[in-house]
C-alpha cells in the first residue's frame, strides 16, 4: 500500500488563555489520512480547527498530544517540508517584487538550483496564467492575481504535497474555477492536495475525499459521493414526459415495489450556470473581434 | 540548521535589505541625520579656529550614535512585526527554512541597511572634516598645522566600523526581545530600555568596587556582568586627532570581538525564545 | 505545582536567560576587562560632584551614557552666548561645567582663562563705573583677583595635561600681558619650553623676559646654549633672530673678540632637553 501523504494520529491541541492557566482545545483527538495523489478537502465552519490542523501538518504548531506525519517524516522536521507547498488563506506577499522575482525567491528558498531556476519559475507561472502579469509588482495585483502568483510559489519547487488553505476566498467564480482546473492538472500530474474550505459548491466539484471538523472533533470523512448520496433512493432524469407519461411510470413503480417521492426538473448549480453563461459569452465576444480585425 | 542555511540566510538577508530600504521611516532618518551633519558648517561662525574640527566631529559621532541606534531598533522590530502581522513569516517558515535561518537572515539585513547609513554617514562626516580643515589650515597658516592635517581619517572609519558593530549588537538584542514580545511598541520601549543601561552599566561595575559585601553588591555586579558594556564602543574622541595617542589596532580588535560574541548570543537566545514560538 | 503553567513557563525562560547572560559576562570578563582599562584610560575620570549643581538639567544622564563630548560642545556655544550677554555668576559656572563635563579638550581650559583673565576684569570695571571712575589701584585689584582665578583654572587643566606646554605659556601670558610682571611669567615661559613640542617661541620670550630684568648675563647665556639645541633647517626656530639677540647682548656686556659665541653648524638636533 502506498506510503499516506499525511498520517494524523490522535492529534490535540490546546492553546493557553492569558495567564491564568485556562486553555481553549482548537483540535480534539484528530485521527485523518490524506492518501497520496488524491485532492483532499478539508470542510468546516469557522473555528472548527481547520487552519489549526493544517498549521500541525505543516509543523508551525506543536500538537499537545499526538503525532503528525508527512510521508513518513514527522512533520516538525525541516526536512520533511522539502516536498510540500503551502498557499496561505488571504496571501500577503513582498509588494515590491514582481511576481517573477517572488516566485524565483521562494524557489530559492526551497533549494531550487540556479540553473534549473528559470524553468521552474518560467513553468509555474504558464500554468497558472500569469505570463502577461509576471514583470509587474506584487503591490498591483488583483485579488485573484494574488491567489494565482500564491499558488505559483506554492508549487514552483515541485512539491509532492501541495496545501491550499481557503484557495478561493475572495475570488470571483471565474478565478475559482480557473484555480479548480489548475489543482486538477496538479493531480494529474502525480500530486496529493489538501485544500480548506467553507465553499462547499467549489470543493463538491474537486474533492475526491472529504473530512468535516466540528469544535476540532472531526465529524465525518470519506468520498463525496458516498457522504451526500441517499443510498436508499434513485434519481432518473427523462425528457418528453407528459403528465400522463409520469402516471405511467409512478405505476410501474408501484408495481416494482417502490414508491416515487417526488418529480422536480433537474437544477444545475449557481456556480456551474454561471460558467455557462459567462464562457458563452466570451466566445461570442471572441467570435466579433476577430470579425471587427478582419473587417474594420 | 542545514549545509543549505548560509545560502537561505544571504536570501533571506537580501530581501529583508531590499524591504528596509524602501522604508519610510529609514529614508527620513538618514536624511535627517545628513542634514544634521552637514549644519555642523555652522560652528564656523564661532571662530574656534582648529577646535572646530572637535565640534564637527562631536557633532557628527552625536548624529551616528543617536539616529543609528534610533533605527537599529526601530527597524529589527518593524522588519520582524511586518512579517508576524502580514504572515510573509508563516508563508516562509512553511518552507524548508529553519527559525534559525529566519532569525539571522532578518539580523544580517539589519545590518547590511545599518552599513549603509553608517558608511553614508561616516563619509559625509569625514568630506565635512576634510573640506574645513583644509580651509582651516590657508586661513591660520603653517604654524597652527606645524605637524600636517590634524585629524586622522582612517581612525574615523575605524570608529564607524565600530558603531557598525555596536549596532549589530543593539539590533541583535532587539531580536531577542521581539521573539518572544507580542507588539512593536513593547519590542522598542524595552530595547531602548536595555540600551540606557548598557550605555550606563559601566556605573555599576565602578559603583561595585566601592560597596560593602552583601546583596546590593551582588546585585550591582551581576548588572555588570549582564549588560554588554557599550561604553567600550564610545572611543571617537580618541581616535579623531594626531595629537591623542589613538587606540591600538589590538584593542580595536577586542572591542569587535566582543561585539561578535555578544551578537551570536543575542541570536541564538532569539531562536531560543522562538523556536517555542507559535506562527 | 503544574510546570506547564504559562507563569511557571516564563519565569524558567527569564531565569535562563539571566543564567546564560551572567555566565557569558563572567566568559567574556578576561577579554573586556583589559579592553575597557584601555579605553577608560583615554577618558578622564568623572566628576560627579562637580555636576551637582547641573544635574536638574537632565546633563547628567545625557554625560553619563555616552554624550560627554557633544553635552560639553553644546554647553561651551551656550557658555559663548552667556559671555555676549556678559552674564558674570552664569559665565564662570557654565566655564567649569564644562571643563568638568569634559576635561579633554585643551581648546575649553585655555578659552576659559583667557575670557576670564582678560574679559571680565574689562566687564568688572564697567560695572563699577569704568576706566575713568574707577582708580588705578582698584582696576590692578581687579585685574590680579582674575589673573588668580584663570591661574586656578589652569592649575586644575595641569591635573589633565601635565605636559601640554600651551597651559604653561598661558600663565606666563597672563602674568605678562595682563599683570605686566615679567618677574613672575618668566619661569613659566621656561617651564613651557621645557615640554616636549612646545613652540619655539617660548624659549626665545624667556630670554627676553631676562634681559627686561637685567639679567643680561643669565640671558647670553641662556641664549647661548639655546642656539646650539635648536634645529638648523626648521625656518620656526628663528636662529638667525637668536644669534641677532645673542650679538647684541654681547655688545651690551662687552663681550669681545675670542670671548664671542661662534655659532657653529651643527647637525639637526630635536629641541629637547
Amino acid at each position: 500500500m502506498a506510503e499516506s501523504a499525511i498520517s494524523i494520529r490522535n492529534v490535540t491541541k490546546d492553546f493557553p488563555v492569558g495567564i491564568s492557566g485556562k486553555k481553549l482545545r482548537a483540535v480534539d483527538g484528530l485521527v485523518l489520512e490524506v492518501r497520496d495523489n488524491e485532492i483532499f478537502g478539508l470542510l468546516g465552519p469557522n473555528g472548527s480547527g481547520k487552519s489549526t490542523t493544517i498549521k500541525i501538518v505543516l509543523g508551525l504548531l506543536e500538537p499537545s498530544h499526538g503525532e503528525c506525519a508527512i510521508f513518513g517524516k514527522p512533520s516538525r522536521s525541516v526536512a520533511a517540508r522539502q516536498r510540500v507547498g503551502f498557499l496561505p488563506e488571504s496571501p500577503y506577499f513582498y509588494r515590491y517584487l514582481s511576481g517573477r522575482e517572488l516566485v524565483s525567491y521562494y524557489a530559492r528558498l526551497c533549494g531550487v538550483n540556479k540553473d534549473k531556476l528559470d524553468a521552474a519559475v518560467d513553468s509555474v507561472i504558464e500554468l497558472v496564467g500569469m505570463q502577461e502579469a509576471a514583470h509587474r509588482r506584487v503591490g498591483t495585483y488583483s485579488k485573484g492575481m494574488l491567489q494565482r502568483i500564491g499558488l505559483a510559489q506554492a508549487i514552483v519547487h515541485d512539491p509532492r504535497l501541495i496545501i491550499l488553505d481557503e484557495p478561493t476566498a475572495g475570488v470571483d467564480p471565474l478565478g475559482a474555477a480557473a484555480i479548480a482546473d489548475i489543482v486538477r492538472e496538479l493531480k494529474a500530474r502525480g500530486k496529493t492536495i489538501l485544500l480548506s474550505s467553507h465553499l462547499l459548491a467549489q470543493i463538491e466539484g474537486l474533492c475526491d475525499r472529504v473530512a468535516i471538523l466540528h469544535r476540532g472533533k472531526l465529524v465525518r470523512e470519506g468520498r463525496i459521493d458516498e457522504l451526500v448520496t441517499d443510498p436508499e433512493a434513485d434519481c432518473l432524469v427523462v425528457e418528453g414526459l407528459d403528465p400522463a407519461g409520469h402516471a405511467a411510470v409512478q405505476q410501474v413503480i408501484e408495481a416494482k415495489g417502490g414508491r416515487l417521492l417526488r418529480i422536480e426538473k433537474p437544477r444545475l448549480s449557481l456556480d456551474a450556470f454561471f460558467l455557462k453563461e459567462v464562457h458563452q459569452r466570451e466566445r461570442e465576444h471572441a467570435v466579433v473581434s476577430a470579425d471587427q480585425e478582419d473587417y474594420p | 540548521m542545514s549545509f543549505q542555511s548560509p545560502r537561505r540566510i544571504r536570501l533571506i538577508a537580501g530581501n529583508t535589505f531590499l524591504e528596509a530600504v524602501r522604508q519610510r521611516f529609514f529614508n527620513s532618518v538618514l536624511l535627517i541625520a545628513l542634514a544634521l551633519i552637514a549644519s555642523s558648517t555652522f560652528f564656523q561662525q564661532f571662530d574656534f579656529g582648529s577646535s572646530e574640527l572637535k565640534f564637527i566631529a562631536d557633532f557628527g559621532f552625536g548624529a551616528l550614535f543617536f539616529f543609528g541606534s534610533i533605527l537599529a531598533i526601530t527597524v529589527t522590530t518593524q522588519l520582524f512585526f511586518n512579517e508576524m502581522e502580514n504572515r510573509t513569516a508563516l508563508t516562509m517558515l512553511a518552507k524548508p527554512v529553519h527559525k534559525f535561518d529566519f532569525l539571522a537572515g532578518k539580523l544580517l539585513g539589519v545590518q547590511l541597511l545599518m552599513l549603509a547609513f553608517t558608511s553614508l554617514l561616516s563619509l559625509v562626516l569625514l568630506g565635512i572634516l576634510f573640506w574645513r580643515e583644509t580651509g582651516l589650515m590657508g586661513q591660520m597658516g603653517p604654524d597652527a598645522f606645524s605637524e600636517g592635517r590634524m585629524v586622522r581619517y582612517m581612525d574615523i572609519l575605524t570608529f564607524g566600523f565600530l558603531q557598525w558593530l555596536k549596532f549589530g549588537l543593539l539590533s541583535a538584542v532587539t531580536l531577542f526581545v521581539a521573539s518572544f514580545s507580542n507588539t512593536n511598541i513593547y519590542t522598542i520601549i524595552v530595547s531602548f530600555c536595555i540600551l540606557v543601561v548598557c550605555q550606563l552599566q559601566y556605573i555599576a561595575r565602578e559603583a561595585y568596587a566601592d560597596m560593602a559585601p552583601g546583596p546590593a553588591r551582588l546585585l550591582v555586579q551581576g548588572l555588570g556582568l549582564i549588560f554588554p558594556n557599550f561604553q567600550l564602543f564610545n572611543v571617537g574622541d580618541q581616535l579623531l586627532l594626531t595629537s591623542q595617542e589613538g587606540l591600538p589596532a589590538v584593542t580595536v580588535l577586542q572591542i569587535s570581538l566582543y561585539a561578535c560574541v555578544y551578537i551570536v548570543a543575542f541570536l541564538l537566545l532569539a531562536h531560543l525564545s522562538f523556536r517555542r514560538r507559535e506562527i | 505545582m503544574k510546570f506547564d503553567h504559562p507563569i511557571f513557563q516564563r519565569l524558567r525562560a527569564g531565569c535562563l536567560t539571566v543564567v546564560v547572560l551572567l555566565m557569558l559576562g563572567c566568559l567574556l570578563r578576561p577579554l573586556e576587562a583589559p579592553t575597557w582599562q584601555q579605553v577608560q584610560s583615554g577618558q578622564p575620570e568623572f566628576n560627579l560632584a562637580g555636576l551637582e549643581g547641573a544635574l536638574g538639567q537632565g546633563i547628567l544622564v545625557s554625560t553619563l551614557g555616552g554624550f560627554r563630548a557633544i553635552m560639553a560642545d553644546f554647553l561651551w556655544i551656550q557658555a559663548n552666548t552667556v559671555w555676549e550677554k556678559r552674564e558674570r555668576a552664569k559665565f564662570d559656572s557654565m566655564l567649569r561645567l564644562v571643563t568638568t563635563i569634559d576635561p579633554r579638550p585643551l581648546f575649553f581650559w585655555i578659552h576659559s582663562a583667557r575670557m576670564i583673565a582678560y574679559d571680565v576684569p574689562h566687564w568688572r570695571i564697567r560695572e563699577e563705573g569704568g576706566y575713568r571712575a574707577v582708580p588705578d589701584s582698584r582696576q590692578a585689584e581687579i585685574d590680579r583677583e582674575q589673573a588668580e582665578q584663570a591661574f586656578a583654572l589652569i592649575r586644575r587643566a595641569l591635573e589633565f595635561h601635565p605636559d601640554h606646554p600651551h597651559l604653561y605659556l598661558e600663565i606666563g601670558q597672563i602674568y605678562l600681558n595682563r599683570l605686566d610682571d615679567p618677574e613672575q611669567a618668566a619661569p613659566w615661559f621656561l617651564r613651557a619650553s621645557e615640554q616636549a613640542n612646545a613652540p619655539y617661541y617660548a624659549a626665545r620670550i624667556y630670554a627676553e623676559l631676562l634681559r627686561r630684568q637685567g639679567k643680561n648675563p643669565q640671558a647670553l647665556e641662556y641664549l647661548q646654549g639655546l642656539y646650539h639645541r635648536l634645529p638648523d633647517h626648521d625656518p620656526r626656530a628663528q636662529k638667525m633672530i637668536i644669534l641677532e639677540r645673542i650679538r647684541e647682548l654681547e655688545e651690551l656686556l662687552g663681550v669681545k673678540g675670542e670671548s664671542q659665541f661662534k655659532p657653529q653648524l651643527m647637525p639637526d638636533t630635536k629641541f629637547i632637553h
